[in-house]
């Protein structure tokens, strides 16, 4: 299809439209289900957790929730970080989330760049050494790691190198109320980091790396990569100037895919390791049963995702500028 | 689509272990309450003791058999992956299948549809739902399904498009062949290895989320679960349970991930000639 400015624009406004629909249906989702349940919100809420309030607290909740005033005055208070109150852990829902979405976003964050790094340079030299025993090695045990889920490496490892070994510690992100420099508290902070970020990156790289590897194979079968070799290139420069760029689309697109596998295996990392990110607050807020802040983490985190998936868009058309005239 | 499935699955030796373990786990799926030396919701043994012949995997924090809880914990995170995986592919290859079919507006609203719930990150609706409602696993099952067909359904109308276009779908048009008789006779028989990838594939993901929910505390704390035993487990991690309690839990749960892992990639290379060439497992 020839490029025109009213296709382009038709994609794009496609695509913001999906996602807008998403989001909404998301929000919307966060705040109608709780209107089916028996009873007010405010009994449904805290009939069945391990908080009991007051009187004056029941009557201001019932203030609080009460004022029901639809569907645009919820999106308005979301948007404020409005999200009430947690008479759990007696803190403000979004003071909550916003301390501990830092540490997942530092695990997370790591975990992707290290497998997705990794992943992607042993994939590549495991394609251009297709046939060798480095490389079928490789394949078969990636392919016997693919399916090992997070629960059971995090269990395993925590067994090893935190009660056997003893090397790291078994919970939290820091040592508390230890006074240190700046330098001791990032090696602290790196220290405890590394179990979980450990699991995730087990769980991640045997992904990246057979899809890089598979990509890169029929890539390496085309024939502008017969014309490098012929011209007498490098084989460094033809590997990832020339190839390795075309094999990253599929890994890209795919990791879209998989982000819903990630997400969930990610919370239960955490809890495993008692590391105090989003994961850790969701499996502490479900065991208090405490609704709001249930509802805030999951609205939050789908948002967040739902952002991931759209800036990815962007990404793929970055890496491969095919698509930009595609469709 | 015309393959010789059989003659490539016998020689892979990753479909030859991925079956094995779905017959000896669906053996365990349909014995699992005549296997069980115990009921699992019997607390009469005497609690955290160690693995004996009478209690092979020894008791609990509760006084419950271990190696009991174990048959019925993988029962039903198999039968939740069945339900979930079933409903998914029969909504995905319907939906997909008329897409392709009738194309036009049909097409446009449900590829647009896929698209949104693509873009929903299932867990969280699930973990909503099952925190507000506490549902049965089936419900939540059939919930997470009505989240997972789009994928199948994109891969499905990808070739009901080129179908649509063969000389026999052609000559049954001509024929006077109506639009629901052509998808059920002509097309749906026609795709027949693609719903064996997406059974597979839909299957890992449903119990990798049941097991997950599970851990989380989301689900019937009755009802045994794989991920609910590590979580309790893993409770009393500084005693010396790691080995009859905490790990066969967690070798099944990875077993089972394996074998619907080994039967998705074999399968996946049997119907793309072109990852024939790039997926491990069998050389050209």
């Amino acid at each position: 299809m020839a490029f025109t400015p009213s296709n382009f624009l038709n994609h794009d406004l496609g695509l913001v439209v999906t996602f807008v629909i998403a989001a909404l249906i998301m929000t919307w989702l966060s705040y109608g289900l709780p209107r089916f349940l028996p009873g007010d919100f405010v009994t449904a809420t805290y009939g069945a957790s391990q908080v009991t309030l007051t009187s004056e607290q029941e009557t201001e909740l019932r203030e609080y929730y009460g004022q029901d005033r639809g569907f645009g005055h919820y999106l308005s208070r979301v948007a404020r970080l409005d999200w009430g109150y947690s008479y759990a852990f007696e803190t403000p829902v979004s003071a909550l989330f916003f301390s501990a979405l830092p540490w997942t976003i530092l695990l997370m964050g790591s975990a992707h760049l290290i497998s997705m790094l990794i992943g992607f340079v042993a994939g590549v030299e495991a394609a251009w050494r297709r046939n060798s025993p480095f490389e079928k090695g490789m394949v078969g045990g990636m392919t016997v790691l693919e399916g090992i889920p997070e629960i059971c490496t995090g269990v395993i490892l925590l067994f090893v190198f935190a009660l056997q070994l003893q090397w790291f510690p078994a919970a939290g992100a820091e040592t508390a109320y230890a006074e240190k420099n700046a330098l001791a508290h990032l090696a602290d902070v790196g220290h405890h980091l590394a179990l979980p970020l450990c699991t995730l990156v087990l769980a991640y790289f045997p992904g990246n790396f057979l899809l890089t590897r598979n990509s890169m194979i029929m890539v390496i079968m085309a024939d502008y990569i017969k014309t490098a070799r012929a011209k007498g290139l490098p084989p460094l420069r033809i590997r990832y100037v020339h190839a390795a760029r075309n094999a990253l689309l599929p890994v890209a697109t795919r990791f879209g895919m998989r982000l819903a596998f990630m997400i969930t295996g990610a919370l239960v990392v955490e809890k495993i390791n008692a590391y105090p990110g989003v994961g850790t607050l969701l499996y502490n807020a479900i065991q208090a049963r405490d609704l709001p802040v249930i509802q805030a983490v999951v609205l939050m985190s789908s948002l967040i995702i739902l952002t991931i998936f759209f800036a990815l868009e962007f990404v793929y058309r970055f890496i491969d500028p095919r698509i930009r005239y595609a469709r | 689509m015309h393959v010789n499935v059989q003659g490539t699955l016998r020689r892979d030796p990753w479909f030859l272990s991925g079956m094995t373990l779905s017959v000896f786990f669906l053996i365990i799926t349909l014995l699992g309450p005549l296997l069980a030396p115990f009921s699992p919701w019997n607390m009469d043994f005497i609690p955290l003791s160690p693995p004996s012949l009478t209690h092979l995997l020894g008791v609990n924090d509760g006084g419950q058999d271990i190696f009991s809880e174990l048959l019925y914990a993988i029962r039903n995170t198999m039968i939740f992956g069945m339900i979930s995986a079933s409903a998914a592919l029969v909504i995905g290859v319907l939906l997909g299948a008329s897409a392709g079919w009738f194309g036009g507006l049909v097409d446009l609203i449900l590829m647009r549809l896929a698209d949104v719930l693509l873009a929903t990150p299932a867990i969280m609706i699930l973990i909503l739902v099952a925190a507000l409602f506490r549902p049965s696993p089936h419900v939540l099952a059939l919930i997470l399904s009505g989240l997972m067909w789009p994928t199948i359904s994109k891969t499905i109308r990808a070739q009901t498009l080129t179908l649509k276009q063969s000389l026999h779908v052609r000559a049954a048009r001509q024929m006077g062949g109506g639009s629901g008789y052509i998808i059920i006779r002509h097309l749906i028989p026609e795709m027949f290895p693609l719903y064996l990838i997406g059974f597979a594939a839909k299957a890992r993901m449903a119990m990798f989320m049941e097991v997950s929910l599970a851990f989380l505390g989301l689900l019937d704390p009755s009802r045994k679960s794989l991920g609910m035993m590590i979580n309790y487990a893993l409770q009393f991690y500084y005693m010396d349970i790691w080995w009859h309690w905490l790990f066969p839990p967690i070798v099944c749960l990875s077993l089972l991930i394996m074998m619907v892992t080994f039967l998705a990639i074999s399968l996946e290379k049997v119907v793309d000639p072109r990852l024939k060439v790039s997926l491990p497992g069998r050389a050209l």
